[in-house]
Formats: C-alpha cells, sequence, structure tokens
C-alpha cells in the first residue's frame, strides 16, 4: 500500500494530510498548541482516525513549518515554500504563482511548471500582512476570525487605516469602535490595510497568472478581494481542497516522491 | 582550526590579548574597516576591531542611541556599557556609515555618565566617500593627525620606517589570505566558510605578526588536508557587516559552504598595499579610498557588481545570499539592485534581512536559508 | 503598483492639481466657492491658502511654475536634473538646468492627497529598495524609478558625509536609472580654511561635469544675476528672521513652509524673491499692529521645531499649531546662515555672496551649500560647535522658544543615532523638548490621531498651552 503523509506545524495552525495514489484518503486541521511535537501528534492522529488507519500504515512521512525537525516518526523535512508550492500546484495544476498567508508569515512563491520554486519572498519582521494581524483585529472587533471577510462584505464605507503596524492600528481600531463606526466598514478597513501589505510583496516578485491563495487567510474573501485589486490581477479560488492544506499536501507529495 | 584563532574570534578578551597586556603594551580598538590600522601596529599597538558579539541585552544602548538604528553599533555600546571592553587603551570611531559614527557621540555620552567605561584615548577618524584627488589629500591629511595624536598621548614615535614595516607585515597576512582564497576556489572544498570566517575575524584581535606564524602554519596543514567538504551547494554570502561566526554557521549547517563573501570582517577586506617608501602615508590613504568594496563609497556600484561576477566564476559560486541588518540602508538597497542583476543574468539569489546579535532571529533565517538551498538543487 | 497609477504621470498630476488651485484662487469669491462643489477633496487645503491671502497665492503660482518647468523641461531643450533639497538650485538655475528636488516634491503629494505618496514609496521596495529608507526621498523617487515622470538627465547629490541614507537613494536611483551621478561629499569640520577648499575643489568639480552633461559652459554673468537675486532674497529673509523673533511672533504659523520650500525650489529666481516681498508686507502689517501670525487667537507658546516639519494631508500640522496658538518659529530647514542673518554670531559661520570674479562666486556658492540645511548641521558630532545642539540652543534662544520639538521620519539614522542625547542637553538647557516617532510623510508609521494625542500630552502636561 503507498500511503503517505504530510504534517504541516504552524504557529496557529497544524495541519495533516494522509495521501493514497494521489487522492487525499483523510485530512485534518487544529489549532496549534505550544508544543509542536504534540500538535503534530495530535493532528497525524486525527487524520489518520479519519482515513481508518493507524501510523504503520504510513510508509513515509514528511514534515513541514517550524519545528518540523522535531515531529516525531517524519522520515523527512521540507521548507514549507517548497511545500505550499507542490500543494498548490497538485491544488491548481495552472497555478505560476502562490500567496500564502500564514499565521505569522507571508509569503509569495513563483513556481515553475513541475511546482518546483523559481523566487520567494517573505515578508520580514513585521506582523502585518500575516493572519496574526487579522487574529489581534478579530478579537477587537470581538468576531471570529473566519467572520471578518463575511462581515467586510457588508461594508458601505470602509475605514482607510492609516497604520499598517499591528500594534498602532489596534489604537485605531479601538478609536473607530468609539466613534461609533460600523463594524463592517472596520473589517473592510482592516482587510485592505492588510491587502496593501501583501500586495506589495506580491508586486515586488512581478507574479505571473495563473495567482492562488493558499493558508487560512485564503478563506477570507475579503482580503482576496482587495489583494486582487491592488495588484489588478485575479486570484483563481483552490476548489479541489481546503487552500488551508496545501503545505500538508505538498509535504505527503515530496513524502511519495521521496519514498520512491 | 587553531585554537588561537577560535579563541580570538568568540572571546573579546582573547588570551592574546591578555598576553598583549600582560607585556604592558597598548590596545586600541577601532569600528571600521576604513581605518588604516596599519598606523596603529607602526606604534606597536594592536589595533583591535571593536564587535558586538555576545551582548545580551540593550538596556545601556537604548538609552543613548534611538529606536531605528542598526543593532550592530548599539550591541558595541552596550559592551562598552557592561565594561567588556575596559582592556582597551584608546577607541577610534571612524563615520563608516551614519549609525556607526553616531556611535562616538553616545559613547562620550555614556563616558560622560559612567566615566569608567571611556578609554583615555578617543578620536574620531573621517574619511571620505569618493577617491577624488582632494579626498585623497584630505585623508593623508587626517593620517597625519592621527600619528601626531597617537604621538603624543602614547608617547611613542611613528616613523615612516615603522609604517613601511607595519604595511610589509599586513601585507603578508593579505597574501596568506589570498592563498587560503585560492584553496576556496578549488573543486574539492579544503576549508568552511566559518573557518575562513574565524580566521579573517582572529586577524583583526590580536597581534599581526603572531597571527601571520599561525597563519602559515595553518596553511601549510589545510593544503595537505585529504578529506573535503564537497556535496554542498557554494554559495557567495554579500552585505551587511558581520563578526558573529554563528550566522555563518547557521547558513552552512543548512548544507551549504560560503566559498566567497565581500563582508567587512571577511577575507577580502585584506588586500596589499602598494607602498611608496618615500611616502607611505599617501600610499595609505590612496589604497583605502579606492579599495574598497562598501557601499559607502557611493556611485562604484558597476565596479563591485563587476567584481561579484569575477568571483562568482573564480568560486564557482552557484547561489548568492545577500544579508543586511534592519536599518542598514546602505547594504539594504545595494542588495536590492544586487539580486536585480544577477537573477537578470540566471545567478539565483536569496535577499534577507536580519537582526544583529538577536539568536532569535535564527529560526526565520533557517527557514529562508533552508528554502533557498532547496531551490538550488531544485527539487 | 496599483494599475490605476500608471495612467497619468506623476509630475503631471502634480502640476495639474496646483495649476487648476491656481486658477481657482486667482477667480472671484463666486467662482471660487462654486469650485469648491466640483473638488470638495480640496476644500481643506485650498481654504488654507485663501486664509493666508496673497503669499498663499504666491506660493502656489511659485509651485506650479516649478512643476511646469519640470514638465516641460525637455519640449524647452533644457536638461533635467535630480537632486535634493539640501542642494542649492542656484547652480542649476545659471546653467539652465531645471532642478527635480525629490524631497519637497514628496512633500507637496504628502500635503495634497490622503494617500500620501504611500504607492510610490511601496513600488520603492517592489523594486528591492529598503522600505528602511528616509521617506522623505521614497515618495517622490519611486515615481522616478516607475517612469512615471519627465526622465532626469543626471543626479547631483550633496549629502556624502552628511547623511547616507540620503546619498544612498540617489545612488539607488542613479544605479536603477543608468544616469550619471554626481556626489559632492562634505567633511565633519565647517569653517577651517581646510574645509573651504575642500568645498571649493568639490564645487569645481560639480561645475566640470554639470558642464560636460549639458555641454554648455557656466556663464559667469548668468550665474552673477542668479547670486544678485539671491542677495536681495538674503536682505529680505533677514528681514522676516528679525520680527520672528519679536513676540506675539507675527509670522502666520505656514510662513516656515512657504520660506524654506521657495527656497529649495526657487532660490535666485523673481519668484521667489516676489513670495518673499509678500509675506514681509504681511508680517510687517501685523508687527505694526501688535497682532500674532497664529489666525484668530492669541500667541499661548512658541515652539521651535529642531528638526522638520509634519506634512501629512491638508497641511494640518500646521492647523493644528494654529488652532491650539502654538507659533512655529522655524526648524532646521528654515536656516541658511547668510551674513546678513540676525542670529549669526560668529563671522565664519555664515557665508557671504561675492559676485566681483568667477572664483569668489564658486567660493559663495559651495559656501552657500555648506550651510544649507542638514549639510551644515549634522556633518559633524550634535555636540560640537555650529552643529545640531550648539545651532538648536542659541537658536531657541534668541527666537525665544518655549519648548523644542524633534519630528522626523524614522528613516533619519543620524538623527535617531544621538537624538536622545541631544534632547536630554537641551532640556538641561532650560527647554522643554518633546522627541515625535512619527515620520513626517508618512503617518502608516503613527496615524495623525495619535501623533496629535502626543502633541497634545506634552504641551499639556509640560504646561506650555
Amino acid at each position: 500500500m503507498n500511503i503517505v503523509s504530510g504534517c504541516d506545524i504552524g504557529s496557529l495552525t497544524s495541519k495533516a494530510v494522509i495521501l493514497k495514489n494521489n487522492r487525499i484518503i483523510g485530512s485534518a486541521r487544529i489549532k496549534s498548541i505550544a508544543n509542536p511535537v504534540e500538535s503534530a501528534n495530535i493532528v497525524i492522529k486525527k487524520a489518520l482516525d479519519i482515513a481508518g488507519l493507524n501510523k504503520n500504515d504510513i510508509s513515509y512521512c514528511v514534515g513541514t513549518g517550524y519545528g518540523r525537525e522535531l515531529i516525531e516518526g517524519v522520515s523527512d523535512t521540507m521548507t514549507e515554500i517548497a511545500c505550499h508550492a507542490k500543494g498548490a500546484k497538485w491544488l491548481l495544476p495552472s497555478v505560476k504563482t502562490v500567496i500564502d498567508i500564514g499565521g505569522q508569515d507571508c509569503k509569495v512563491i513563483k513556481i515553475d511548471q513541475n511546482g518546483n520554486v523559481i523566487k520567494f519572498l517573505t515578508n520580514d519582521k513585521c506582523a502585518s500582512g500575516t493572519g496574526r494581524f487579522l487574529e489581534v483585529m478579530a478579537k477587537l472587533l470581538d468576531l471570529k476570525l473566519d467572520d471578518i471577510g463575511k462581515m467586510s462584505k457588508k461594508a458601505s464605507s470602509p475605514i482607510i487605516f492609516a497604520s499598517t503596524c499591528t500594534v498602532w492600528a489596534q489604537a485605531d481600531v479601538i478609536k473607530h469602535i468609539n466613534d461609533g463606526r460600523q463594524v463592517p466598514d472596520i473589517a473592510a478597513g482592516i482587510n485592505n490595510a492588510m491587502a496593501n501589505r501583501v500586495a506589495m510583496l506580491v508586486r515586488s516578485i512581478s507574479p505571473v497568472k495563473d495567482i492562488a491563495m493558499t493558508g487560512g487567510v485564503a478563506k477570507n474573501d475579503g482580503v482576496v478581494n482587495a489583494i486582487e485589486k491592488m495588484i489588478g490581477m485575479k486570484i483563481k479560488k483552490i476548489k479541489k481542497a481546503d487552500p488551508q492544506l496545501a503545505g500538508a499536501i505538498g509535504a505527503a507529495l515530496f513524502a511519495d516522491s521521496m519514498q520512491k | 582550526m587553531k585554537d588561537i584563532f577560535l579563541d580570538a574570534a568568540i572571546n573579546l578578551k582573547n588570551r592574546q590579548v591578555v598576553k598583549w597586556k600582560k607585556q604592558d603594551k597598548k590596545i586600541v580598538g577601532y569600528t571600521c574597516s576604513f581605518l588604516p590600522k596599519e598606523i596603529l601596529y607602526a606604534a606597536d599597538i594592536i589595533p583591535y576591531r571593536i564587535r558586538g558579539i555576545n551582548a545580551e541585552g540593550m538596556d545601556i544602548a537604548d538609552a543613548y542611541y534611538g529606536p531605528f538604528i542598526c543593532t550592530f553599533p548599539k550591541c558595541m555600546l552596550q559592551l562598552f556599557g557592561e565594561n567588556k571592553y575596559s582592556f582597551l587603551d584608546g577607541v577610534i570611531i571612524t563615520d563608516g556609515c551614519d549609525s556607526m559614527r553616531r556611535l562616538d557621540e553616545c559613547l562620550r555620552k555614556a563616558g560622560e555618565d559612567n566615566q569608567a567605561i571611556l578609554p583615555s584615548f578617543c578620536h574620531y577618524f573621517e574619511t571620505p566617500h569618493k577617491s577624488d584627488s582632494h579626498c585623497i589629500e584630505w585623508l593623508i591629511d587626517g593620517i597625519n593627525i592621527f600619528i601626531s595624536k597617537l604621538n603624543k598621548h602614547f608617547s611613542v614615535e611613528i616613523t615612516n620606517e615603522k609604517i613601511i614595516e607595519s604595511v610589509c607585515e599586513y601585507n603578508k597576512t593579505s597574501e596568506l589570505m589570498h592563498d587560503i582564497n585560492e584553496l576556496r576556489q578549488c573543486d574539492d572544498i579544503y576549508i568552511s566558510g566559518y573557518d575562513v570566517f574565524i580566521i579573517s575575524i582572529a586577524a583583526t584581535s590580536m597581534p599581526i605578526n603572531v597571527f601571520n606564524k599561525y597563519l602559515v602554519e595553518y596553511i601549510t596543514e589545510l593544503k595537505q588536508k585529504k578529506e573535503h567538504i564537497n556535496n554542498k551547494k557554494r554559495i557567495m554570502l554579500l552585505g551587511s557587516g558581520n563578526d558573529d561566526i554563528s550566522f555563518i554557521k547557521t547558513i552552512e549547517d543548512a548544507g551549504a559552504i560560503i566559498v566567497s563573501d565581500n563582508l567587512c570582517f571577511g577575507i577580502d577586506q585584506h588586500t596589499k598595499i602598494n607602498i611608496n617608501n618615500n611616502d607611505p602615508v599617501s600610499s595609505i590613504a590612496k589604497h583605502y579610498l579606492t579599495q574598497s568594496t562598501c557601499p559607502r563609497m557611493f556611485g562604484g556600484y558597476n565596479e563591485r557588481l563587476k567584481q561579484i561576477y569575477e568571483n562568482i566564476e573564480k568560486f564557482k559560486v552557484q547561489g548568492v545570499i545577500l544579508q543586511n541588518i534592519r536599518f542598514c540602508d546602505l547594504h539594504g538597497s545595494e542588495n536590492g539592485l544586487y539580486e536585480t542583476d544577477l537573477e537578470a543574468k540566471g545567478i539565483k539569489s536569496l535577499k534577507i534581512e536580519r537582526e544583529y546579535g538577536s539568536k532569535e532571529d535564527r529560526g526565520r533565517l533557517k527557514m529562508r536559508i533552508d528554502a533557498f538551498l532547496e531551490r538550488l538543487s531544485n527539487i | 503598483m496599483r494599475p490605476e497609477l500608471k495612467e497619468y504621470n506623476f509630475d503631471w498630476m502634480l502640476w495639474a492639481t496646483t495649476e487648476i488651485a491656481y486658477k481657482t484662487l486667482r477667480g472671484t469669491e463666486k467662482e471660487y466657492k462654486k469650485m469648491l462643489n466640483y473638488m470638495p477633496y480640496f476644500r481643506g487645503l485650498l481654504d488654507l491658502f485663501v486664509l493666508y491671502g496673497e503669499p498663499g497665492i504666491k506660493f502656489l503660482e511659485l509651485i506650479k511654475t516649478v512643476l511646469s518647468n519640470i514638465i516641460k523641461a525637455h519640449d524647452n531643450g533644457k536638461k533635467l536634473g535630480m537632486t535634493t533639497f539640501c542642494f542649492s538650485p542656484i547652480i542649476f538655475y545659471a546653467m539652465d538646468i531645471v532642478p527635480v528636488i525629490l524631497e519637497p516634491l514628496t512633500v507637496l503629494p504628502t500635503v495634497l492627497w490622503k494617500r500620501g505618496t504611500f504607492d510610490y514609496m511601496d513600488y520603492c521596495f517592489e523594486l528591492g529598495f529598503t522600505e528602511t529608507s528616509c521617506s522623505s526621498q521614497r515618495g517622490s523617487l519611486g515615481a522616478y524609478l516607475a517612469n512615471l515622470c519627465e526622465q532626469v538627465d543626471f543626479i547631483v547629490v550633496d549629502s556624502g558625509g552628511i547623511c547616507d541614507t540620503n546619498a544612498n537613494s540617489f545612488a539607488f536611483a542613479s544605479s536603477y536609472l543608468k544616469k550619471p551621478m554626481y556626489h559632492m561629499d562634505y567633511p565633519a569640520d565647517l569653517v577651517s580654511q581646510k574645509a573651504k577648499q575642500y568645498h571649493r575643489e568639490d564645487f569645481k568639480k560639480l561645475i566640470e561635469f554639470l558642464e560636460y552633461q549639458t555641454g554648455k559652459k557656466l556663464d559667469i554673468s548668468k550665474l552673477r544675476s542668479v547670486l544678485k537675486e539671491t542677495i536681495k532674497q538674503d536682505i529680505i529673509l533677514s528681514e522676516l528672521e528679525e520680527l520672528q523673533m519679536i513676540k506675539p511672533n507675527p509670522l502666520p504659523v505656514i510662513y516656515n513652509l512657504f520660506i524654506y520650500a521657495g527656497r529649495f525650489f526657487s532660490t535666485g529666481t523673481p519668484e521667489y524673491t516676489e513670495l518673499l516681498q509678500a509675506m514681509l508686507n504681511i508680517a510687517k502689517e501685523n508687527a505694526r499692529s501688535g497682532k500674532s501670525g497664529i489666525i484668530g487667537l492669541n500667541e499661548k507658546c512658541r515652539a521651535f521645531f529642531c528638526y522638520i516639519d509634519h506634512y501629512t494631508a491638508d497641511a494640518r500640522m500646521w492647523k493644528w499649531l494654529d488652532q491650539h496658538g502654538i507659533a512655529h518659529i522655524g526648524c532646521i530647514l528654515s536656516r541658511f546662515y547668510s551674513d546678513r542673518s540676525p542670529y549669526i554670531v560668529d563671522e565664519e559661520e555664515a557665508y557671504k555672496i561675492e559676485t566681483a570674479s568667477l572664483d569668489s562666486m564658486i567660493d559663495s556658492i559651495s559656501e552657500i551649500n555648506a550651510r544649507s540645511p542638514m549639510v551644515r548641521t549634522i556633518r559633524g558630532p550634535y555636540d560640537a560647535p555650529h552643529m545640531w545642539l550648539d545651532d538648536s540652543i542659541k537658536l531657541a534662544k534668541l527666537f525665544q522658544a518655549d519648548c523644542v520639538v524633534y519630528n522626523g521620519t524614522p528613516g533619519c539614522r543620524n538623527t535617531w543615532g544621538m537624538v536622545k542625547p541631544f534632547a536630554r542637553d537641551v532640556e538641561k538647557a532650560g527647554f522643554p523638548t518633546l522627541i515625535m516617532y512619527s515620520d513626517a510623510f508618512d503617518d502608516r508609521v503613527q496615524s495623525w490621531e495619535a501623533t496629535t494625542e502626543r502633541l497634545d500630552e506634552f504641551f499639556k502636561i509640560r504646561r506650555l498651552i
């Protein structure tokens, strides 16, 4: 049985994917806990349970994400950049530029026809433009992270945020709440501020069509639409599977090719 | 790796410094590769390049420096404030860059608040940013002023003959470093970038004649080595100054070997001075203004790029890492130009920004370096 | 860069805006009010110019002329030289070169547009230029790098040895745009004969460079005429500066901006002389009647801005000062150290314009440049004679400041390298001092709301207003 797995340990969420004959037979996503080893164990078990398997059924496992070397039972590790590139290619074969916005970083990756990385750029030393920025803002607005995108669609007059710094932007959000501004308008402003930061990174890499987004923020339509407007190019929606699993899928694909 | 070099690379007050001080001899610290260290050595003073390694906190530095400043001079100030440089008999600040030149004021002010931290001899050494004739004249003048101040303060007499002798000793170092560079060009790799860095840093913090003696031995041993470090990606490292060997280790542990660099603590800083025995000071001034690879020499990008292309060929470089310390605008921007030009020529590059002195930065850096090496392997 | 920003050239947009603004202000009051309905976005700013009367209109006229010259330079057979605010354009005007001065070209859209020059700044980052560099260049630089302006022919910069970040921006532009560059270099010393000789040699080489780039020899009579106009301007400026010393300060707060923006763009041109004269007329009138330049309020406090102002949308910093009764008594940008200036103590710290011979004229302009804002003040250690601390305390005393405010940009490596000890020393000299952490050109760093909170806090807690 050619069953492989990929495990992506992120700062906010951990993901695992079980692949058999190039098909996902089990996957899971959990909120990461402080110990990456524990996060890996829990998420891999969850994915295995969904697939109706146990860990002995896995012939090869590749780990990725921060702390990947610490994951028990991995046969090999790859960087999340390579994994996201591979995963995005599997999810959308026409993709040439991948925008991955994770919990604590934002990556833009240009790939070739085989899903190999041609060039990549990451944000440096700044939380704005990452999932963390949205998480902090969602808390201030008393919203679930997943609801910011939905809420922003109801905006009639999005706030323009002066600050892109997560710390300073919090003060701005509080001020707007106290001024009685509508939550959808604030949410839309947050999305736009984030999109601006991401768009800058995207434009730095001279993006080529098709562009796709992976990572949790890919599910925030507000941010996706805002980025599209700013870069003047369409971002193709990933429908084959949850885009947040791209890293874990890529890791599983590497596991598949490595064990051969 | 010889213990004497490693000791000098990882310890500020290394054993050679202790030995020198026991002989009641002088050591003067300097901040920038533009300082003509040959002049200090001519006065029988160790020219000691000030570093920022192992600075744990920033509380002292932050009392004087503002927040938007490169952490390299901040770490230096922090160490001064913690009395880690109490063995220095003097300090010379050069206007290598704006952040570094303000170390002069910050250090003096810190010295007013705590007199124990400032050595008795303090001098600000100016260097022009270009090599026109009037700039070389200015530097010659500056060096002569520097010589008189040293003569007066340390009761020495720096003669032309002593300068020539000193230059000869440093030229020997350059020849030996050239030998190491020749080895780095081979297909079989004799020496890691980590070891090269240890050597080039050690050269800045011990008596140069002692350094040369041990380096001769080391190179002889190296040439006889049968085991080589192959199957690693050959990397060129460019950008902001670095005196922290653990940064080099982070890169090489990922599966790379640094075969070439242009860093200002690096091996390429050791270049021979063509000395005119009738006017050694002019030769030194000309040399320092015309041989640098530092972007502080505005308008010299094309020449620097040309040298990089030549070195990529010579050292069979497979990828280039362009790093800068955050707030280092000189390297930060020039790296952007390099990246564009190198990638246009098909030379794969990685541009990364880092903090100086922060070990917590390693995870983030490691991820990017790993991904770059994967890219080089075309996985 | 957002695709829609590429539809119009940056310099053209600025010219069109100021051209229309000028025409609007020149109309009748009825026409003015009607026009405002079609451009509500600019209402706040235009009202401000109306409020300041003739000088406001003259200033707009000067700016629109500068911009018109830039976009039509090549059509008119002239060369375009990119340069920095601290380089005096005298030599350019003498050689019929049109100056493109990056920093005021960043200030202008920062004042005019809500988004300022954010998109152009971000474009610099997209090209690999570091985002920690000074925002004063990055704003307009981004537009030039994006080829959204009339292309420059060469670059001249005089911040070597003064400000790496500044010189580095122009060096980047030179390499990226593949344009020849001459950069002048300054030693830390200002007044010694050796320094003067250095300035002279460097300036002579600059002239050689410009002659080569333009294909024309320096016209000595033209140079003389530009310098003579500059002498006229220095005389008027010194009168304005004397008036600024009295209490209450009869100069409206925004006059500082007019003074230095005009100086950077148009030294030695008749437009600048007219602007200065218009300001002097109002200031004299206010002084005669003992009136403060603050509109509608008494002067409660006098603030010396030891570095630069804050330029974001609608000139709101000047409005804020006005609304709070705070007189602006100058900043580092509004002092030029001519021998006629009332704050000159030592002869050697000033420049003197001599037009008798070519050599004396070259000496004059090289010394003008050596004393231009920033070139003079931060070339050496901040606490050395004739440097930042010395100048700031002297000026704060002479102009009867109640407090000192530092505002700059995070890109200023020089000042952030020593502003803390500087502020400590200024406090010791008896002046309450505020260090602002905002960016004068980019309120994404610190929002205007947060900035005014800090200002409010300082002026109230230190009992200044």
